[in-house]
């Protein structure tokens, strides 16, 4: 086959997976190409402008750390910073950024630009050229032919994408930009299977017309906190969102018209995520909640468009117009793009392995929506890992699996091969049993170390985090060996701030764990040189670690338990129907998904114990 | 799950209900620890030497039984792993009471087949020998799933899905607080919660409670009258029995043998234990008796030590006190028709009864019920399969654990990992929780949707 162009990996798409895949592939010195539809939409938002939140703010933490660009980017683009949860424990606390889409996209081309193997070709991608089971390259619209040894798929919403708005519906990648009909039928007829699945967004609103002084504000915080590691301070002017809320009479306007909605008239089939409902499926499913709230998001610092975020729908445009109107401030709001829901093909993710390469095709792999997941960091994550994976492939090295017991990410990925989805997924701090472990100012900790071997972490980054590491389990030793003296004035003033009362003198490291005390009460009781220098974010690690110490050594404890059942391999070969003892579906199910390891085999759904530990006896019995 | 080999697994093996001897075995990492500590008076470390020990209970020092143990050490062990083994007598009450002790220790109850799952993954036994235990194993998870299916519409898993729904509203409102904080929901407060969470508990703690009594009641005690020669051991035998099943004379040493019986007191399965009159004598035939007495005292869940009321105490009388003063014990005066010494009644706390009239037989019977009943408040259910009781017992633990610690401040991720361990010790009994389960109770419960 001839090929205008040579490449060893190929990344199809542009958004936040392709963005990350195609960087991580060439940071580790392979010849990538990112194609994509229009390379002035590179890591365009196509829903909220927004970058994090519980447990997706924790995957951004963890892209960071292995050496991923999101977190940089998001530190750059961020107009509003808030850390969530901050009244909880650390384990379950994750920062948000509000974003401007236009910097963002900005931002992001001029990392990738800087990357010298990186090569950006502007193109639609047509057919997956495929080779006795190996992938060899792809196909363009324009005839041009681009080889590879590896390729990440990483369309989004593109793939067959249909647009709804009332009853009109075409087709469509976005609002505004095409599908990809061709390369989703290509796909098909190499055999995978295939589902849809549907998401929705919301009317964006001129911000001009909204009488901001009937809404509650909310502001960042300040300061800001990063989501980078590697971001010293967040410098830029922050913009407040507002809290608005719908009343009976949107309620009613909904109700009302009800049936021109695709999702009530039955013109939609394929399944939502439960946790962004369209308003109407709010209205009519909580139909005894009197209000729901909605915010009103700035979209950027050079633009007077404003997201509703909470207002997904896809009614008609005058239905749109008159609801959004019916609520109090926005009486005379201009609609400047109508909300819809778009239908898009995904692949079931049970094809794949935990590297992300599909089982059928070598050197194929999946990242991102296309795999049923939704949200940016969802997506970005997997491009980060599809990535890394494609370019280990090309280099013939052991792929990298994240174990789940020590991030969110293996988790993700992890739970999308063993389980498949039945509708968007999105990451949750409780799909995680480590959830205690997994904090987001331990990521570094976690992954850098990997990262680095990778070869996508810089020696400067490299040498600050093992700096960084070296000063925290300094202060932890510290606080194991240091005691608040009774009787002694710094004690005295502690226990004067908590207004609590010691009865001995206690060790630092003890009195962390009590739940009222925090990282900043810890710092008055620290001998003077380091009370005065020690940085507020290491004394916060190292007194997170103290807190929950006792917990982490039990999830540990289960962490390695788990380890050791996920690590036996199961033999390719290992033919199902042969083993005694299994039901008919649980033959169907383990030959459909072919868990790699035990580990997996457990968690797919149906699957007994017992059935395990016959497959593990089988396994010994093929080893003889 | 079968796939935890390194866990440190214990089970009696022989088979259930009462026997002569009761094996009980541990295998794993933890097993000569815990055996150790169970039974600290042997010379230990030394492995495949059978040794006479004390088990003790560490909590309370109580000694439990008298048995043989035997330690192997790994590869050179029927599983191929560390290996201890308690020889014990056959007491279903004790074996299980030492078996709960070794769950404490760090244990956790064998699966079906898994000793001999282990042998095979350590190459202990051969291809042919596996083959028999997959099989055996598929028969236990086509029993297990019979079981399971049985148990989900049974009187067990009735009793807990209330407990459960009331544990998941509990998961769903915490977990709801700390992944939806933008989302104004309207949740439980932490203080409704924590009411919630206690009234469950008590219900727990109830059914945690029963078993020792549940265990009884399927299992039965046994009951040994000793006494010297000639004090109405028969005749109270007889008439806890309420019938002539014993041979009664006046001549002493008339049971030359025990004689066991099987009877109820109050529900309560009871092997009644008659015995040879423990005194000095140079018959053989009356010495094995007594030797045999000697054994089945060792073997009672309570004894019975029968005096003649009204005779003074003889040098037999303290010989067989004395060698009770160890083993739980009723002392009874018996042929209180012919005279009552009340001091003595009062010193040794004794029941005063006449076999021969009837008189305290009643409330002789009552105190025996009393003292293994002991339960103030019981369920209707009661607990008797050990491994639900280890279940139950877990699941109450951390569930006072998440209680705990919503009291004292912590906030709800702490409370939830304590949940979600409640949760998954009574996930065989209720079925599971899946994440996705929990999800769809979020948001059917919540209007999430930022």
């Amino acid at each position: 086959m001839n090929f205008n162009e040579k490449f060893d990996v190929i990344v199809i798409g542009a958004g936040h997976a392709g963005c990350e895949a195609a960087n991580a592939s060439a940071v580790m010195g392979c010849r990538t190409a990112m194609v994509t539809l229009n390379l002035d939409l590179v890591a365009q938002m196509s829903c909220n402008p927004a970058v994090g939140g519980i447990a997706k703010g924790h995957l951004v933490r963890e892209i960071d750390a292995l050496g991923g660009l999101m977190g940089k980017v998001t530190d750059k683009a961020g107009i509003q910073f808030r850390l969530l949860n901050r009244s909880r424990g650390p384990a379950v606390q994750s920062p948000r950024a509000q974003t401007d889409r236009a910097i963002y996209r900005k931002e992001m081309r001029q990392l990738l630009e800087r990357v010298p193997k990186l090569f950006l070709r502007q193109g639609e991608v047509t057919s997956l050229l495929v080779e006795q089971g190996r992938i060899i390259g792809v196909e363009l619209m324009d005839g041009r032919r681009l080889a590879a040894k590896a390729v990440v798929i990483a369309t989004g919403t593109f793939l067959n994408g249909t647009i709804h708005i009332g009853t009109r519906t075409f087709s469509a990648g976005r609002s505004g930009e095409i599908a990809s009909i061709l390369l989703g039928q290509s796909i098909r007829s190499l055999g995978f299977r295939m589902g849809r699945l549907k998401t929705g967004t919301p009317p964006r609103l001129d911000g001009r017309t909204i009488d901001f002084s009937l809404f509650e504000e909310q502001p960042g915080d300040e300061p800001p906190v990063p989501f980078s590691f590697r971001t010293k301070k967040i410098t830029q002017k922050q913009l407040s969102c507002y809290i608005a809320y719908t009343d009976e009479r949107v309620h009613e306007v909904i109700r009302r018209n009800i049936d021109r909605s695709p999702l009530y008239s039955g013109q939609i089939q394929s399944i939502g995520p439960r946790y962004c409902p369209s308003i109407e499926d709010k209205v009519v499913k909580f139909s005894d909640k009197p209000r729901h709230q909605l915010f009103l998001e700035p979209e950027g610092y050079d633009t007077n468009e404003v997201y509703l975020n909470g207002f997904s729908t896809s009614l008609p445009l005058d239905v749109q117009e008159q609801a959004v109107r019916a609520i109090p401030g926005l009486e005379h709001v201009e609609m400047i793009r109508p909300g819809y829901a778009i239908e898009y093909d995904m692949v079931d993710p049970t094809e794949l392995k935990s590297s992300l390469e599909t089982k059928r095709v070598r050197g194929l792999f999946h990242a991102g929506q296309i795999n049923g997941t939704t949200g940016y960091e969802e997506a970005a994550c997997q491009g980060l890992i599809a990535g890394i994976n494609a370019a280990l492939f090309c280099l013939d090295r052991e792929p990298l699996v994240l174990p789940r017991v020590s991030s969110y990410i293996g988790v993700l990925i992890d739970d999308l091969v063993s389980r498949g989805v039945d509708e968007p997924y999105r990451m949750f701090t409780s799909r995680s049993e480590m959830r205690l472990l997994l904090r987001i100012d331990n990521a570094d900790e976690r992954l850098t170390p990997i990262g680095r071997k990778l070869g996508l972490v810089s020696d400067e980054a490299y040498s600050a985090f093992l700096a960084k590491q070296d000063r925290i389990k300094e202060l932890k030793r510290l606080m194991q060996r240091h005691k608040a003296v009774l009787g002694h004035s710094s004690t005295d003033a502690f226990c004067e701030v908590l207004g609590i009362k010691l009865t001995e003198s206690t060790y630092l490291s003890q009195l962390a764990k009590r739940p009222e005390v925090a990282p900043e009460h810890l710092r008055m009781l620290l001998p003077r040189e380091v009370a005065d220098n020690c940085d507020p974010d290491e004394l916060s690690v190292a007194v997170n670690d103290l807190k929950y110490a006792g917990y982490v050594d039990a999830s540990r404890v289960q962490a390695e338990r788990v380890l050791r059942a996920q690590s036996k391999k199961i033999p390719a070969d290992l033919d199902y129907a042969d083993l005694p003892g299994l039901s008919r579906e649980m033959v169907e199910k383990l030959s459909r998904i072919r868990p790699e390891t035990l580990g997996q085999a457990a968690r797919i759904p149906g699957v007994t114990p017992a059935a395990i530990a016959i497959i593990n006896l089988q396994i010994e019995l093929m080893r003889r | 799950m079968y796939a935890e080999i390194e866990d440190t697994i214990a089970a009696v093996s022989t088979p259930p209900g009462r026997g002569a001897i009761g094996v009980l075995r541990l295998s794993g990492r933890l097993s000569h620890k815990i055996a150790t500590t169970l039974a600290p008076n042997c010379k230990l470390q030394k492995v495949r030497y059978a040794q006479t020990c004390d088990i003790i209970d560490p909590e309370t020092n109580e000694k439990i039984d008298r048995c043989v143990l035997i330690l192997y050490r790994a590869p050179a062990s029927f599983t191929g792993q560390d290996c201890a083994e308690f020889n014990c007598h056959g007491s279903p009450f004790v074996l299980a009471r030492i078996l709960r002790l070794c769950y404490a220790q760090g244990a956790r109850p064998a699966l079906p087949g898994e000793f001999t799952l282990r042998a095979f993954l350590n190459h202990k036994i051969d291809l042919v020998q596996a083959e028999a235990i997959r099989d055996l194993i598929n028969a236990q998870s086509e029993y297990q799933a019979k079981l399971a299916a049985r148990q989900l519409q049974g009187e067990l898993s009735r009793y807990l899905q209330p407990i459960k729904a009331t544990i998941l509203e509990a998961v769903i409102h915490l977990e709801s607080r700390v992944e939806f904080v933008d989302e104004a929901l309207d949740t439980h407060s932490i203080e409704q919660l924590e009411q919630q969470l206690a009234k469950v508990a008590t219900q727990l703690r109830r059914l945690v409670d029963s078993y020792r009594f549940g265990r009884l009641v399927r299992e039965g005690i046994k009951l040994a009258i000793v006494g010297r020669p000639n004090v109405g051991k028969s005749s109270l035998f007889n008439a806890l029995l309420q019938r002539d099943r014993a041979i009664v004379t006046d001549i002493p040493g008339t049971t030359r043998d025990t004689l066991t019986e099987v009877t109820s007191i109050n529900g309560l399965p009871v092997h009644l234990v008659d015995t040879a009159g423990i005194r000095q004598t140079e018959d053989v035939v009356e010495k094995l008796g007594i030797e045999r007495s000697y054994a089945a005292i060792a073997d009672a869940d309570l004894t019975l030590i029968v005096l003649d009321s009204s005779k003074p105490l003889c040098d037999e009388d303290f010989r067989i006190l004395e060698s009770c003063r160890c083993s739980k014990h009723f002392v009874v005066f018996n042929k209180c028709d012919l005279g009552v010494n009340e001091n003595l009644l009062k010193d040794y706390k004794g029941f005063k009864v006449s076999a021969k009239t009837g008189e305290g037989i009643d409330e002789l019977r009552q105190a025996i019920f009393n003292y293994f009943s002991a339960a103030e408040e019981r369920p209707d259910l009661l607990l008797v399969d050990a491994r639900h009781h280890n279940l139950i017992e877990t699941a109450l633990s951390e569930l006072n654990l998440a209680k705990s610690r919503l009291k004292e401040g912590f906030s709800e991720e702490i409370a939830l990992f304590h949940l979600h361990n409640t949760l998954s010790a009574l996930a065989e009994l209720t079925g599971e929780t899946t994440v996705e389960d929990l999800l769809g109770l979020i948001f059917s419960t919540f209007c999430i949707g930022k």
